[in-house]
């Protein structure tokens, strides 16, 4: 489905390190954490990539470099033939209004002093003011387009003088949802945005975000390390490990066909819930940590961890081989395919 | 609060308003009793205080001689204290000369008393002794003394004091105020007045002004010589323009007028009381001669009240007080607001860059914090002057630090707030991030803190001013008024007492309403009252 569409947002060879300073008072940079480590992958106008990874292994901050939040270490991001890295203020401000972001915690990512109305209003007041908007936008139409958008999302319109910390953590989600729709953007980076909610909330989150996709025609990268919520909500699926895509593939594909040893450990570990087949669930048990992300690596980055390490493996990075439609894998063992 | 069209109605119709953490912390700081009664107290200093200038009170800087350390009272004129005073010394002094007779056992008790320097039971004692004496026949004064009292009773029942509102013209058979006319004429007017040539008066006015610019030059420049002095005095009286010199001299005229008529004032007045047609305090228009009336308030001068006494000057202490409630205050508020704002654009500014910035910036600070802070203040008013301004300048230099370092640790924590990065995706810039999120979230921190930074100035000040070196008269501050008091205090202990226990309390309000806000803001601190 999403084959013939065209690529919205392409990331090249993304780096983000964090330098290390060595505490004295000239901060002499003594080494550096490398938590995203020369990440590729592409985004197609409308379809979900999802990103699945274990605690630690650079998904948020992939997206927040993404985001420009940070600013890369090296690398492209290239978003409507624009490289965001190298984009001067103005042009990323414009650019900007068409990328925006869920965040985790729902009440940690709404400010406790502002209304309701206020936080919704925010990007379309500071747009505004700007002068980046269609036109310049009365008062009257920024609370006509706050109250469509807590309709869309669900929320009563009444609450709109209301505090973030009067709302439930599923509302506060809708909440943060609504603020992101608010500049009808392109493509929204969600970080993780059900892992704080329960499961039935998850659900109703889950099923709003598809919705709003279907209405809209929105892309998202969604980030989560439930396993099976990616399934449900990604076209894609990117498996990351210490700052290093290991595996891109269609969502069945990856789960019914893993090829990576990593995602096939990734994938043993999920539980499945039936006690029949849970008990018989074979799972690979990895040995060892995940090791610090401080030093750079000459060889595959799942090296020290890997069931099927070879010679070859130790100082070589695999690059990314095709093996099959959509699917590629950074992999010693898929060389010859 | 919501404009109209803002608010929001449910389906019942009910209006839905949302419930800020303000407005939460302000409904846990109403259950606080004790934070709820000292913002009371704040509010009721800050009311009397900044309203001082139209309550009835007397003028804190009028000195009455004859006013001098009287003690405080509810339901005694100052005459009649000057009376009993009067009383004292001569019972006194007859107890010296032996005529008033006490027992040997009390002799001794006064004598040890006089030992002790305790002067106002010896002056009780033989008052209360030499009152009963009298009316009891056995004690009574002799001529001179009976002359002395007489005089004083005299002067008490007739010492008048006159303030003139207005003064106005027969011009033309109007009544015209002699301020609104213009300078030829009033120079006419005074001619008529004192018979004298209007030229001659004119040489003289010019006199008067030249002195004034003398005396003015002189306070500006202190260490010029002579020389300089008419120099500078020369250009200032040709740089000023016939206007200027026109108003001046109208003042001085006017000044004169007032004089003269005040003293007619005073012979009818006097007359008047002798006759005893008058009743005071005498309010209304007062014939001076065929053409000028006055305008004017005449009231007997020892009639005042003082309800805290007055100083060593026979200034009011109650008004004096107030005033100095009012200086002291303002140090307080002004002081704390320079130093909120400085502290929060150093902080912010230090907490959101960081680096470089930071690391000059808290240096900088931690230098400052190292000197002694109270010989900066001191270093800053003995350039700069010791005036009022000066000493809103230096407190506010020196005690923006623990602000800065404060909202930069609440920044610091802020800053990687998710809320704060949601602003920036959305392209937020900094300064709105500051002004919009950061500044708001440590808001509730800074409140508490400038709540419990305005005794500490208070306290500054206060101490600045005992010293010497901060409010100068005529003006006064709490502080300035206890220094003056600590001199005298075993003989006037209420010049004391009176400007300590107002302090007091102030600073106790403030406390308590800092604690109560503080618990408000911070629900979770443990340290509650």
């Amino acid at each position: 489905m999403a084959e013939d569409k065209k690529v919205l947002l392409e990331v090249k060879d993304l780096k983000q390190h964090f330098p290390i300073d060595n505490g004295g008072i000239f901060k002499k940079q003594i080494g550096a954490i490398r938590a995203v480590d020369g990440v590729s992958f592409t985004v197609k106008e409308g379809e979900t990539l999802g990103i699945v990874g274990e605690s630690g292994c650079g998904k948020s901050t992939c997206i927040r470099s993404i985001a420009q939040l940070y600013k890369p270490t090296a690398g492209e991001v290239i978003f409507e033939g624009v490289d965001l890295c190298k984009a001067d203020n103005k042009t990323l401000l414009k650019l900007r209004k068409d990328i925006q972001m869920i965040f985790q915690d729902p009440m940690a990512s709404l400010d406790p002093r502002m209304t309701v109305r206020s936080i919704i209003a925010e990007p379309l007041n500071i747009y505004n003011r700007r002068g980046l908007l269609d036109h310049k936008w009365t008062v009257e139409e920024i609370e006509n387009r706050v109250e469509i958008l807590m309709e869309k999302v669900g929320l009563n319109k009444t609450f709109k003088n209301r505090y973030p910390h009067e709302f439930s953590g599923g509302q506060r989600q809708r909440i943060g949802i609504a603020r992101a729709l608010a500049l009808n953007p392109k493509i929204i980076l969600a970080d993780e945005p059900v892992s704080a909610l329960d499961v039935s909330i998850q659900a109703q989150i889950l099923n709003l975000i598809s919705d709003l996709q279907k209405e809209m025609g929105i892309t998202f990268i969604f980030i989560a390390h439930d396993l099976a919520v990616i399934q449900h909500i990604s076209d894609r699926v990117v498996v990351m490990y210490l700052g290093k895509v290991m595996e891109i593939s269609k969502a069945d594909e990856l789960y019914n066909n893993p090829k990576h040893p990593y995602t096939t450990a990734l994938l043993s570990a999920a539980p499945i819930p039936d006690p029949v087949k849970e008990r018989s669930r074979k799972r690979i048990i990895l040995s060892g940590d995940v090791p610090s992300p401080d030093k750079e690596r000459k060889g595959c980055y799942f090296y020290d961890r890997c069931p099927h390490k070879m010679e070859k493996c130790s100082c070589n990075i695999p690059p990314m081989f095709d093996c099959g439609p959509d699917h590629q894998v950074a992999c010693w063992l898929y060389e010859e395919k | 609060m919501l404009r109209k069209k803002e608010q929001t109605v449910n389906e019942f119709n009910q209006v839905v308003v949302g419930n800020s953490l303000t407005k939460e912390a302000w409904k846990r700081l109403k259950k606080n009793k004790m934070a709820v009664f000292g913002m009371v107290v704040v509010i009721i200093y800050a009311i009397i205080s900044f309203s001082a200038s139209f309550l009835p009170i007397y003028p804190y800087d009028e000195s009455i001689i004859d006013h001098q350390h009287l003690r405080p009272s509810l339901t005694k004129t100052s005459g009649e204290l000057m009376l009993e005073q009067q009383y004292k010394n001569l019972y006194f002094k007859a107890w010296r000369a032996g005529r008033l007779v006490l027992s040997e056992e009390e002799n001794q008790m006064i004598e040890d008393l006089i030992l002790k320097n305790e002067t106002n039971k010896v002056w009780d004692y033989l008052y209360k002794e030499g009152e009963s004496q009298r009316e009891a026949g056995t004690f009574e004064f002799n001529s001179t003394e009976q002359k002395t009292i007489d005089k004083y009773v005299d002067k008490i029942n007739t010492d008048i004091q006159i303030t003139i509102n207005n003064l106005y013209y027969l011009l033309d058979g109007k009544k015209t105020s002699l301020s609104k006319l213009d300078y030829d004429t009033l120079l006419d007017i005074y001619a008529k007045e004192i018979k004298a040539d209007s030229a001659l008066i004119e040489t003289s006015l010019d006199k008067e002004i030249r002195s004034q610019v003398t005396n003015t030059v002189k306070a500006s420049l202190t260490d010029a010589t002579d020389e300089d002095i008419t120099a500078a005095v020369d250009l200032e009286i040709e740089n000023m323009s016939r206007k200027d010199w026109e108003s001046k001299a109208s003042d001085s005229i006017i000044g004169k007028l007032e004089t003269s008529a005040k003293k007619t004032i005073e012979k009818k007045m006097k007359a008047q009381i002798a006759e005893g047609s008058v009743s005071f305090p005498f309010k209304g228009d007062i014939e001076i001669n065929d053409h000028i009336t006055a305008k004017a308030e005449v009231s007997l001068k020892h009639m005042r009240r003082y309800f805290l006494g007055t100083d060593y000057l026979g200034r009011d202490l109650l008004s004096r007080i107030i005033y100095g409630g009012q200086i002291s205050i303002a140090i307080g508020l002004i002081g704390t607001i320079t130093s909120v704002l400085i502290g929060i654009l150093v902080g912010a500014v230090a907490g959101y860059r960081g680096g470089k910035i930071d690391y000059y910036l808290m240096r900088f600070v931690d230098i400052m914090y190292g000197l002694p802070y109270m010989l900066l203040v001191i270093i800053c008013m003995a350039i700069f002057g010791r005036k009022i301004f000066n000493l809103f300048f230096a407190l506010a230099m020196v005690s923006w630090l623990t602000i800065a370092r404060m909202v930069r640790g609440q920044i610091m924590s802020l800053k990687n707030q998710e809320y704060v990065e949601a602003a920036r995706s959305m392209g937020a810039s900094t300064s709105h991030i500051i002004l919009r999120h950061m500044v708001p979230n440590s808001l509730s921190v800074i409140i508490v803190y400038s709540t419990i930074r305005i005794p500490a100035f208070i306290m500054q000040e206060s101490f600045l001013s005992f010293l010497g070196l901060g409010v100068q008269a005529p003006y006064a501050s709490w502080g300035s008024l206890i220094g003056d008091g600590v001199a005298s205090m075993t003989l006037y202990p209420w010049k004391l007492l009176c400007p300590s226990i107002a302090m007091i309390v102030f600073l106790f309000a403030m406390n308590f309403f800092g604690d109560g806000l503080r618990d408000a803001f911070d629900p979770q601190s443990k340290n509650q009252l």
